[in-house]
C-alpha cells in the first residue's frame, strides 16, 4: 500500500481496526457506537477542544501538567491533586514507556510490581493494560478536560482505547511521534499508523463528537530550532486536517530568548493558517501550545523555578493557548504530586499577572517573525517538490535527504546532520545546516550571529559550544559560555 | 590519558524502552575525546544487546543509562546474564534518573549495587567523574 496524504478509506479502516483490537484482550472493549454514544454525553465544560477555543477568544492562556502513576486509584488521587492544589486549567494522562512501544506485556509486569511494591514502579498510566472502563473512572473524577500525552509510534490501539475511554484530547503524530521517540520505525509505517490514528478522531468529528489533536512541538526538547518543529507541527496539521481532525494544537518547546520565543509562538499560528487555508481546510481551529524548557535542568528547586517562572512568562506574553509545565524535580525524573503541583501554582501565578500586559512590538520581534517563516516555509516548499504536491510523501523523501532533520533524534531514519547553537543573545541558530534548503541569505544569518558569540567568548563555534550549551541551563545560564 | 596499547573498551547505550538520545551522544564523545574505544549501542538497548556487544568487543566496561524511571526494571539481571554469557567479571557502571520518583541516592545506590552494579551515578553528573572513575578502577594514573 503506497503512502499518501488522503483520506483513509472506511472499508479499510475497518479492515485495520479489526486486527488493532484484537492485539491484545482491552481491545475487545471498545464498542465504536457506544464509544460514541458516551463520549457524546461528556459536556462542553469537560471537553478539550471547548476549553482551548474559548482560551483562545479571551486571550488567556491555560496551565497543564503532565502526569501518570501505573494504578489506577493512584494515578486518580494525582489529577484530583494537580486540579484542587495545584490550580491546573488542563489535566493529562501521560503513559508508560512500555505502552509506548506497544510492550504490553512489560507494562503489566510494572503494574503487578507497582501493586506489591506499594509505589509506581512505570514512568506513566498504562491506559492499554487498564482498558476502557478503567479510563472512564480516570476522566469521570475530575471536572477539567483530560488528554492522553505519550510518545508512541504506533498508538492506534491506544487511540481507540483513549477515545472510547472518553479522554477528550489526544496528543502525538506520525512524525513527532516516531523520529524523537524510536530508533528503527520506518516513517512510511508511523505516518500511516497515525492517519489511522486521525481517521479515528475525524469519524468522531463527524459524529459532532470534538476531540483535540496535538501534535508533540518540542521534539527532542534539545535546542530545536523553530523552523524544524514549525515544519513538523504544519506536516502533522495538514496530514491531521486531511483525516477529518477540525480541533488542532501546535506546539513549540521554549528554547529561551523572549523575542526568539514569542515571535516563534506567534509565526507558528499564522503558518499554519496560512498552510492549512492553502490545502483547502478551512473548518479547522488552530490553537498553541508552549511547553516550558525540555532541556536539562537546574537540581536545585529554587532554580527550577526560576526556569518555570521564566517558562510561563513567556508563554504569557506569548499569548500561547496553553502552557505546559516542568516541575522543581525535574532534574531527578518523575515528580512527587507535591512538586508537580508547585510548578503549576508558580506558573498560575505568573500567568495570571500578565495575562493584561501586552509585549512592546519591536524590530526584532518582527525581523525574528519574518526569518521563522522563511526558514519554515522553505523547508515545507522543498518537502511539496519532493512529494510532486503529496506532503506524506514529501515528509519520507524529505526526511531521506535531510532537508527536514531534527537535532539530536535517535531515529536512523532522520539524518541527524544538525548542530545548532545559542547566539550571543540566546537565541537557537544554527552551527551546522546539514542538507536544510536555505538560501545564503538565510545561512548568512546563521553565520554571523554565531560568529558574534564565538567572538566575543574568544573561541571557534565547534561541538563543545553545542554541548557547553545543552549543559548550560542546568547549571544557571542560558548560554555555555567558556568559564 | 588512556595510552594507546592500552586502550579500554567501552560498551555505551541506554536500556529498555527508554530512548533518551542526547546525553547518550554527549557520552560518546566525551568518552572518546578521553581516549577510550566506545562502542556506543545507542538506545532502547535491550540487556541482551548489551551483554553481546561486550563479548563480541572483548569490551572491559559496560556503561548503562536510565533517564525515563524504568531503571530498577529493566537493569535486574544484567549481571547475573554477564555471569551466564562467561564475562561475569566485567565492570558494570550504571547512572541517570534510575527509579520513578525523588528517592534518597544513597538507598537508590545501594540498591544498584546489590544488583551486582560495580558504580552507580546519580542524576546530573559530569562525564567526567565516570572518564575519572574508569581510569582509577583499571588501574592508570590518575590524571589530574
Amino acid at each position: 500500500m503506497q503512502l499518501t496524504n488522503k483520506r483513509l478509506e472506511w472499508d479499510q479502516f475497518l479492515e485495520i481496526r479489526r486486527e488493532i483490537l484484537n492485539s491484545w484482550p482491552t481491545g475487545q472493549e471498545v464498542d465504536l457506537e457506544e464509544a460514541i454514544a458516551y463520549q457524546s454525553k461528556i459536556p462542553d465544560n469537560r471537553r478539550f477542544a471547548k476549553k482551548l477555543e474559548t482560551a483562545k477568544q479571551e486571550g488567556i492562556t491555560l496551565a497543564q501538567p503532565r502526569a501518570g502513576v501505573a494504578l489506577v486509584n493512584e494515578h486518580i488521587e494525582l489529577l484530583r491533586y494537580l486540579e484542587t492544589e495545584g490550580e491546573a486549567d488542563l489535566l493529562p494522562t501521560t503513559i508508560d514507556s512500555y505502552t509506548r512501544q506497544n510492550r504490553y506485556n512489560e507494562a503489566q509486569a510494572g503494574i503487578d510490581e507497582s501493586r506489591s511494591v506499594g509505589r509506581s514502579m512505570l514512568n506513566g498510566f498504562p491506559a492499554v493494560n487498564h482498558g476502557v472502563v478503567a479510563c472512564r473512572q480516570v476522566v469521570e473524577s475530575v471536572i477539567s478536560p483530560v488528554q492522553v500525552r505519550h510518545g508512541t509510534p504506533d498508538a492506534r490501539l491506544l487511540t481507540e482505547i483513549s477515545l472510547a475511554g472518553g479522554f477528550t484530547a489526544y496528543e502525538g503524530g506520525g512524525i513527532s511521534y516516531n523520529i524523537p521517540y524510536a530508533k528503527d520505525v520506518p516513517l512510511e509505517r508511523s505516518i500511516r499508523d497515525w492517519q489511522y490514528a486521525d481517521r479515528l478522531v475525524g469519524y468522531y468529528e463527524e459524529r459532532g463528537i470534538s476531540i483535540n489533536r496535538e501534535p508533540f512541538g518540542p521534539l527532542t526538547g534539545t535546542l530545536v530550532p523553530p523552523c524544524i518543529s514549525h515544519s513538523i507541527a504544519i506536516l502533522e496539521a495538514l496530514l491531521a486536517a486531511e483525516q477529518g481532525v477540525k480541533s488542532l494544537t501546535l506546539g513549540y518547546g521554549q528554547c529561551g530568548n523572549l523575542t526568539q520565543d514569542v515571535a516563534a509562538i506567534r509565526s507558528l499560528e499564522e503558518l499554519a493558517d496560512e498552510y492549512l487555508s492553502r490545502f483547502g481546510y478551512q473548518d479547522t481551529v488552530v490553537t498553541t501550545v508552549f511547553h516550558q524548557w525540555m532541556g536539562g535542568f537546574p537540581q536545585d528547586e529554587s532554580k527550577a523555578f526560576g526556569v518555570i517562572s521564566w517558562g510561563a512568562a513567556t508563554a504569557a506574553l506569548a499569548k500561547a493557548t496553553k502552557v505546559i509545565v516542568k516541575t522543581p524535580h525535574e532534574a531527578m525524573g518523575i515528580p512527587t504530586k507535591e512538586a508537580n503541583a508547585s510548578g503549576i501554582k508558580a506558573t498560575k501565578q505568573i500567568l495570571n499577572m500578565l495575562k493584561d500586559q501586552p509585549l512592546m512590538q519591536s524590530q526584532e520581534l518582527t525581523e525574528e517573525k519574518e526569518l521563522i517563516k522563511a526558514e519554515t516555509r522553505a523547508i515545507l516548499e522543498k518537502l511539496l517538490e519532493f512529494g510532486e504536491g503529496d506532503i506524506a510523501v514529501g515528509t519520507v523523501r524529505g526526511f531521506q535527504a535531510g532537508v527536514i532533520d531534527v537535532p539530536f533524534a535517535p531515529s536512523r531514519y532522520n539524518a541527524g546532520k544538525l548542530l545548532p547553537a545559542r547566539d550571543y543573545y540566546g537565541a537557537v541558530r544554527l552551527l551546522d545546516f546539514g542538507n536544510l534548503p536555505f538560501g545564503e541569505d538565510i545561512k548568512e544569518i546563521h553565520r554571523e550571529k554565531i560568529a558574534q558569540r564565538g567572538k566575543t567568548e574568544g573561541r571557534e563555534p565547534s561541538f563543545q559550544m553545542v554541548i557547553d550549551d545543552i549543559y548550560a541551563i542546568g547549571k544557571g545560564m542560558l548560554v555555555g559560555k567558556v568559564r | 590519558m588512556v595510552e594507546e596499547k592500552k586502550q579500554l573498551t567501552l560498551v555505551l547505550g541506554v536500556i529498555g524502552a527508554d530512548v533518551h538520545a542526547v546525553g547518550n551522544r554527549i557520552l560518546e564523545y566525551a568518552f572518546t575525546e578521553a581516549g577510550f574505544k566506545v562502542v556506543n549501542i545507542g538506545v532502547m538497548a535491550s540487556q541482551e544487546e548489551f551483554i553481546n556487544a561486550a563479548v563480541e568487543t572483548n569490551a572491559n566496561a559496560i556503561l548503562v543509562s536510565s533517564l525515563y524511571g524504568h531503571g530498577e526494571i529493566d537493569c535486574r539481571g544484567l549481571r547475573e546474564k554477564a555471569v551466564e554469557a562467561g564475562i561475569g567479571d566485567i565492570k558494570l557502571y550504571v547512572g541517570g534518573n534510575l527509579v520513578v520518583g525523588k528517592q534518597d541516592w544513597q538507598a537508590v545506590e545501594k540498591k544498584f549495587l546489590a544488583m551486582g552494579f560495580d558504580r552507580a551515578y546519580p542524576p546530573g553528573t559530569m562525564p567526567q567523574e565516570a572518564i575519572d572513575d574508569l581510569l582509577m578502577d583499571f588501574g592508570f594514573v590518575q590524571k589530574c
